[in-house]
């Protein structure tokens, strides 16, 4: 896949995954230091056939309700690229790269780097989950004196 | 072998904690000459300590497990405990020896600082009826002071840390202050979480023994900056020549960075294991308040072996083993000379070099007596989002129940109220967030959506339940352990006795009711899995320790009755001290380290 091409996928693969829009994933920083994780350890060919997947799924979907069902009944459960989808939400949530399942290495081989790290430090403080449950990464983005007796942000 | 030659300073300390810290200040600037040997890395540089500040910083960013030492560099010449992996007792895999039955499950870290660099900052003072628990209760020992002998030393410490609270609030269950006392710094801001439990719990009485017992919520007193108060002024106490008589107000003094020099807490949530902002008290701002022309700082020199004159018992120099490089096993041997000792190490490092040093000579209750605070956690969700995962720790407690009747039959405990959500008894947001994922296969907005929305109702109670002394709870050495530079290993025994254990039972009753009271949907489990667990009365239960290292050189009216005499000093040794939380006879309920920092200034004196 051309590079243009993998990136435009890439994002649209993870605000799907994620929940989060392409405007606020590109506002991490991270996301071409991920694609570059995910093609470091699951290696370019697995990649592609990722986002090739998933660009089926999106090129199918023509009024805007299927890709969902799609990603849950097609991708979730692929033996190959299910797992490294998930790796991808905790890679988008948590900055970490979890070690892929025992069964997932068994049949597709383990790679240098398949074990449990942070990318980078901005990998962590950019952690989706920590928008997600309305606070702020532990020991960054300090949200300042007595925010904490604030009632919590509702939507 | 050589000898760190000529030198003989006034005191030799080890160690440079809080205990070290505080007592190479204040003698320091009563003109003693001091050295300190610290077994940790570190600089008594300042801009090179902000330096290796923002360096723990990164690697606490960098670490997968972000646990309690995850910010401080690993050093094998001068090894700290690690929590990650306790299994079930007798294990050797970690730095300590654990003998069991139960696992010692807290730990402490040698950096330049020592423990506080990761401590929460609690400061709570003990009770009177704390320090007199047999006359009072008929069981554990009283101490050879009281609190009357403590209080101004309290003020002192609270002054030397810089603690935010409003006194007013803090004056319960016999704990008083002098005429016109004042906290530095005004309290912390409650979280909202606290304001909703203070609501929640206003009026409520529990019942123990036949008698009600409120349970109310008190706003925690802590060590980290909050607005100092302008109408401060010591009271009982003298602090430090640079303060003027007459003169009114607090100041934060000697924070490490120069940039961030006496921020208020940002809400960082990451008290422990690092402050960000250095918001939170620690040890090195003391080390840095030392008068710099007589204090020597040596840095990964670790303290061996003490030296005694074998006609008079007294302390002849101390020995350390200097290593250059913290990766390398290489070391040389070195000696200090003094007139007067301290060991600051803490309670376990403390205990395991004298018997070392002396060996079959060794004070009986030399090692004996080790507590701590086993914490009991219970946790649940609230009818409504209280925002959790903001700002301190913890802000407030419920130290209603520190002190009663049924302390004749069981521990008493403190509760605190943790502002971050699961983090304690569910590596939350990331052990939940893992298993939406792997296992309900969530992902995209439903994801996001119920992930907050299970989160934000998330809190817990941690019970701090005391441990009365017991001589089998102990730190003990042996020749088959040692780490790399040839040092002992701390072996540790170490169990509660039904006394506590009752407190374990009180504890859940009362968790129980309280979840009933707030209509919180409980959703604590102790897995027969973990390390921790055991069953007593039919109950199943598994804790985590509280870092409260306590008891391993008791202080007594006689070396009878204790290994140091009240001001902290050596009934063996006359010109050595003995100083920390090891000391302490008892532990009651509170977090240890303001009432040992009372105990270090008043030996400094
Ligand atoms: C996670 C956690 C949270 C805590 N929270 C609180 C709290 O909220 N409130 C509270 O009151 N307490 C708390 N504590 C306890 C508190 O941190 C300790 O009581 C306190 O820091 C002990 O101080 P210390 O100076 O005696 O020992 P330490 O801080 O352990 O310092 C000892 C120093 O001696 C050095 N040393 C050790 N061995 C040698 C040797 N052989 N030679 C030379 N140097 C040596 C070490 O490197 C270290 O720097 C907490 C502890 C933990 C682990
Ligand atoms: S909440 Fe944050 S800023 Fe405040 S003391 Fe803790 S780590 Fe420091």
């Amino acid at each position: 896949m051309e590079k243009q091409e993998q990136r435009k996928w890439f994002l649209r693969l993870s605000e799907a995954l994620t929940g989060y829009g392409q405007f606020q994933l590109e506002g991490t920083g991270n996301v071409d230091d991920f694609l570059a994780t995910l093609e470091e350890i699951v290696k370019p060919d697995i990649t592609n056939r990722l986002l090739l997947e998933f660009s089926k799924l999106w090129e199918n979907d023509k009024d805007g309700n299927t890709l969902e069902a799609g990603i849950r009944n097609h991708l979730m459960t692929d033996p190959l690229l299910g797992p490294v989808a998930r790796n991808l939400i905790k890679l988008w949530y948590l900055g970490s790269w979890y070690q892929l399942p025992a069964l997932w290495r068994e049949n597709f081989g383990s790679h240098a780097g398949d074990y449990d790290h942070v990318i980078s430090p901005r990998s962590y403080v950019e952690g989706l989950v920590w928008d997600a449950i309305k606070a702020h990464p532990q020991g960054a983005k300090q949200p300042g004196f007595g925010t904490w007796a604030f009632p919590p942000e509702v939507d | 072998m050589s000898e760190t030659k000529d030198k003989i300073y006034d005191v030799v300390i080890v160690g440079s904690g809080i205990a070290g810290s505080l007592i190479a200040k204040y003698l320091t600037q009563k003109g003693k000459t001091v050295l300190l040997l610290e077994a940790g890395t570190g600089s008594y540089d300042l801009s090179q300590n902000w330096k290796d500040y923002q360096e723990y910083m990164k690697t606490f960013f960098m670490s997968q497990e972000k646990g309690v030492n995850s910010a401080y560099p690993v050093n094998l010449d001068a090894p700290s405990p690690s929590l990650n992996s306790l299994s079930t007792p007798p294990d050797d895999s970690g730095y300590f020896v654990q003998m069991g039955p139960q696992n010692f499950g807290s730990n402490f870290v040698r950096i330049n600082g020592g423990t506080t660099q990761h401590w929460l900052g609690t400061c709570l003072r003990m009770l009177p009826d704390d320090f007199r628990m047999k006359s009072t209760y008929g069981v554990e020992v009283d101490w050879p002071i009281t609190y009357d002998d403590l209080e101004n030393w309290y003020g002192f410490a609270e002054y030397e840390i810089g603690v935010s609270a409003d006194v007013d609030e803090q004056d319960y269950l016999g704990i008083k202050f002098p005429k016109g006392y004042r906290y530095p710094m005004r309290k912390i801001p409650q979280s909202y979480l606290d304001q909703k439990l203070t609501e929640g719990l206003k009026g409520k009485t529990i019942e123990f023994e036949n008698k009600e017992y409120p349970v109310k919520v008190v706003s925690t007193p802590q060590g980290r900056n909050s607005t100092p108060d302008p109408d401060y002024r010591p009271v009982g106490f003298e602090p430090t020549e640079k303060w003027k008589k007459g003169e009114k107000g607090f100041q934060v003094e000697g924070a490490v960075s120069p940039w961030d020099l006496g921020a208020r807490c940002e809400g960082n949530s990451n008290c422990i294991p690092i402050c960000p902002v250095q918001a939170k008290y620690n040890a090195t701002r003391s080390l840095f308040g030392a008068k710099r022309e007589n204090m020597e700082v040596k840095f990964q020199a670790v303290a061996s072996e003490v030296e005694f004159d074998p006609e008079t018992n007294e302390v002849k120099a101390i020995w350390y083993k200097r290593y250059e490089d913290k990766n390398s096993p290489e070391y040389t041997l070195e000696k200090a000379v003094g007139k007067v000792f301290v060991l600051a190490a803490n309670a376990i490092e403390n205990a395991k070099l004298m018997l070392a040093s002396e060996k079959e000579k060794a004070h009986p209750l030399m090692g004996k007596n080790l507590m701590d605070h086993p914490v009991l956690l219970g946790w649940g969700l609230l009818p409504e989002p209280i925002g959790a995962f903001r700002g301190p720790g913890s802000t407030s407690g419920i130290p209603s129940l520190r002190n009663g009747d049924f302390r004749k039959n069981r521990a008493a405990f403190r509760i605190e109220i943790g502002n971050w959500g699961w983090s304690w008894p569910d590596s939350a947001p990331y052990k939940p967030l893992i298993q939406s994922v792997d296992e309900y296969g969530r992902f995209g907005k439903n994801l996001r959506e119920t992930f907050k929305a299970e989160t934000q109702r998330q809190f817990r109670f941690g019970f701090l339940i005391e441990q009365d002394p017991q001589v089998s709870n102990s730190v003990t050495i042996s020749p088959n352990y040692k780490d790399r530079l040839g040092n002992y290993r701390p072996i540790i025994n170490y169990n509660f006795s039904d006394y506590t254990k009752n407190g374990f039972v009180a504890a859940l009753k009362t968790y129980k009711e309280i979840f009933k009271w707030l209509n919180v949907e409980n959703y604590t489990n102790y897995n027969p899995s973990e390390s921790t667990y055991f069953e007593y009365e039919g109950i199943g239960f598994s804790w985590g320790g509280a870092g409260h290292i306590v008891g391993t050189h008791k202080m007594g009216l006689t070396e009878k009755d204790g290994v140091v005499d009240s001001y902290q000093r050596s009934f063996d040794h006359a010109n050595l001290f003995i100083a920390g939380c090891g000391s302490m006879p008892t532990i009651g309920t509170s977090n240890p380290t303001l009432t040992m920092a009372a105990l270090c200034l008043r030996t400094a004196a």
